[in-house]
């Protein structure tokens, strides 16, 4: 048995846009485009790229809660495009879930013990009230809210809390592996950091693996061991995180990176403005998509898409012209 | 030398709500220069936004209400005059850009209407003819190629990023003494962030504008600004220039922000110590502690903190810290 929790093959994900009398098909947005990755058990891969380029579409197809259009997904090993409704339900159980928006992503009118019970009854787990209440509040517990909060509505906390409630509902399953979807973007920055230590704890106490979606390249730089950058549904660069900064090959990368405001007032470091716009995804630029941006890009960029190159075991991009470190 | 074009003193902004006043800004003072940009931080709800649509006179009344202090514009106190007069202020010699450039474009205007818009306001003299060039001279400033077809779009025909150029353009068209940007990149991705800021810093040292930088991002604070006010809870709690507040941070809340930031340093790939972290969460405005407002959160908190209310207090030139037990 391979080391991998998760091994994603190829995975494409298009969007048809269907316009005229008859709805035809008459163009297709291709969010995820031949993405292929691995995640060890008890690793975080990070997810960075701006918005539009697919993070969240891939975050949702390897779950299937958005049906990829071909590629694989093998969870420990079984191929999960494959399976049925019934085998889907019992595998979800092992993958969660948590979203980005904690005041859209709980249901006002349930309390918290509700929600958090609702996955529960679903898997029929922890069935009887006594182990179902022995459950609940250790699963407060873990995430640090008080016993009472079972019977309170989502409108009475906060922010950084609701973030909490949603933590322990996808913990309520017992799961491998949980989509961190951009987790801490609605957060103030003091609350994030206590959500992101939250997150880094249960990592290392139930030995779960996480991929953390996020545009916070420096939250997604302190919190995983993996990074992956994706451009206009590709990927296209993916390194360990403390070699990705510093030692990024692909241009985009780099320019990504030091587009970050530091909150150093005393260096002034070198940025990269990169011109214009991210260019739709509905309609590509040829070769490598990211060419009309690049400062580097030659003839041969404006024609093949370029593959991948393997740096090291552990680094790879795809460029006609990496940076020269 | 240093000309002050703004000044904000003792301003008091209170609403009334079904549980009773909130004073969502209490006793802010600071001073915008010429040619110089404020930053003012805080988290959601610490009133910076209140501030700033206070000095625009923006404040919808009721339920909120300017309770006390003074706006001086050149001297002059915009709390006081006719609102005729201040329409003629607003837009004009005093700019606003906001956070969201998807909400604050009118829909059915092509861009360059909204922007003509301003200029028939404020510079009637014009012809439409003159109107529409200016237009399209104010796209060109701030960056948006072939500035003459895209003045007849539609804000849905532009990204984020171009829209909140159009934003700007329309800010500075009447080159404004005061420019007012409210969180204007927080709904923008990095490399626009990037492209965003550079412009407004190039436009500033071409038009000698002071800009008042309302962001929750101290990263955007230690680039751009000069001068820094850190709120918390309506008000203003450390007030420093920009190198001193990141380097020497006095008050616990300014130092607890800037160390939960995740940084760069360890490239090492070591194992990565705990992120440091302001325990709890910002009281209600409608239950305030007693004393100093941070003290729940404050590791440093004595008796004093739980009685006496602190105020800002100078500490060195030009730093001024609200707290009893300034960090050393």
């Amino acid at each position: 048995m391979s080391d991998y929790l998760l091994e994603v093959k190829n995975l494409t994900k298009r969007f048809p846009i269907k316009g005229g009398l008859f709805g035809k098909e008459v163009a297709a947005v291709k969010a995820v485009n031949n993405v292929s990755f691995k995640i060890k058990k008890g690793e975080t891969l990070g997810l960075v790229g701006e918005s539009g380029c697919g993070k969240t579409t891939l975050g949702r197809s390897i779950l299937r809660l958005i049906e990829p259009t071909s590629g694989e997904i093998f969870f420990n090993g079984e191929d999960i495009v494959k399976f049925e409704s019934d085998r889907l339900r019992q595998v979800r159980r092992k993958m969660q879930i948590i979203f980005q928006d904690p005041y859209a992503s709980l249901n006002p009118r349930m309390t918290v013990g509700a929600i958090l019970s609702e996955p529960m009854e679903i898997h029929k787990l922890n069935i009887g009230k006594e182990v179902r209440k022995k459950r609940l509040y250790e699963l407060l517990d873990q995430v640090q809210l008080p016993k009472d909060a079972l019977n309170k509505y989502p409108h009475e906390f906060s922010g950084g809390q609701r973030q909490r409630v949603c933590i322990a509902r996808a913990l309520a399953v017992e799961p491998e592996f949980i989509v961190c979807d951009e987790p801490v973007s609605a957060l103030d920055v003091s609350v994030q950091a206590q959500v992101v230590n939250l997150l880094m704890d249960l990592q290392k106490d139930l030995g779960l693996t996480y991929l953390f979606i996020a545009h916070d390249l420096k939250v997604v730089e302190y919190i995983s061991s993996r990074v992956a950058v994706m451009y206009l549904g590709n990927m296209v660069e993916v390194a360990e995180s403390h070699e990705l900064y510093g030692g990024s090959r692909h241009p985009y990368t780099k320019a990504l990176f030091s587009a970050i405001p530091q909150p150093n007032p005393n260096i002034k470091h070198d940025r990269i403005l990169l011109e214009g716009d991210i260019p739709s995804p509905m309609n590509p630029p040829t070769g490598c998509h990211f060419h009309p941006r690049c400062w580097q890009a030659n003839d041969e960029c404006k024609q093949t898409y370029p593959s991948i190159t393997n740096q090291s075991e552990t680094h790879e991009y795809k460029c006609h012209n990496p940076i020269q470190l | 030398m240093s000309e002050k074009v703004l000044e904000v003193k003792n301003l008091k902004v209170e609403f009334n709500t079904d549980r009773g006043v909130a004073t969502a800004v209490n006793g802010v003072n600071f001073d915008v220069i010429k040619g110089k940009t404020v930053g003012i931080v805080g988290e959601s709800g610490s009133g910076k936004s209140v501030s700033a649509l206070s000095i625009m006179r923006l404040i919808p009344n009721p339920p909120g209400r300017i309770s006390a202090g003074e706006i001086l514009f050149k001297g002059e106190n915009l709390l006081n005059i006719p609102m005729e007069d201040m329409r003629r202020i607003r837009g004009n010699k005093i700019a606003m850009i906001f956070q969201e450039p998807m909400t604050s474009l009118n829909p059915v205007f092509t861009v360059g209407n909204q922007i003509e818009e301003v200029l028939e306001l404020h510079q009637s003299h014009l012809s439409s003819k003159e109107r529409r060039e200016k237009a399209i001279d104010m796209l060109r400033l701030v960056g948006i190629p072939s500035p003459e077809q895209r003045v007849g779009e539609y804000p849905h025909q532009m990204s984020g990023g171009m829209r909140q150029r159009v934003m700007i353009a329309m800010a500075l068209s009447c080159e404004p003494d005061v420019l007012i940007a409210d969180e204007p990149t927080t709904a923008l991705d990095v490399t626009i962030q990037a492209q965003i800021l550079e412009l407004m810093n190039k436009l500033q040292k071409e038009l000698g504008m002071g800009i008042i930088m309302i962001t929750h991002d101290l990263g955007v604070v230690a680039e751009t600004c000069d001068d820094v006010a850190v709120m918390y809870c309506g008000q203003i709690v450390e007030h420093a220039d920009v190198k001193t507040l990141f380097n020497h941070p006095q008050h616990p809340y300014t130092k607890g922000l800037i160390e939960s930031i995740p940084s760069f340093d360890s490239t090492t790939g070591e194992k990565r110590e705990k992120l440091a972290t302001i325990e709890g969460m910002v009281p209600s405005l409608f239950d305030l502690p007693q004393g100093c407002n941070f003290q729940d959160r404050c590791e440093f908190a004595t008796d004093e903190c739980k009685t006496k209310e602190p105020s800002l207090t100078p500490i060195a030139t030009e730093h001024e810290v609200s707290c009893f037990n300034p960090l050393k």
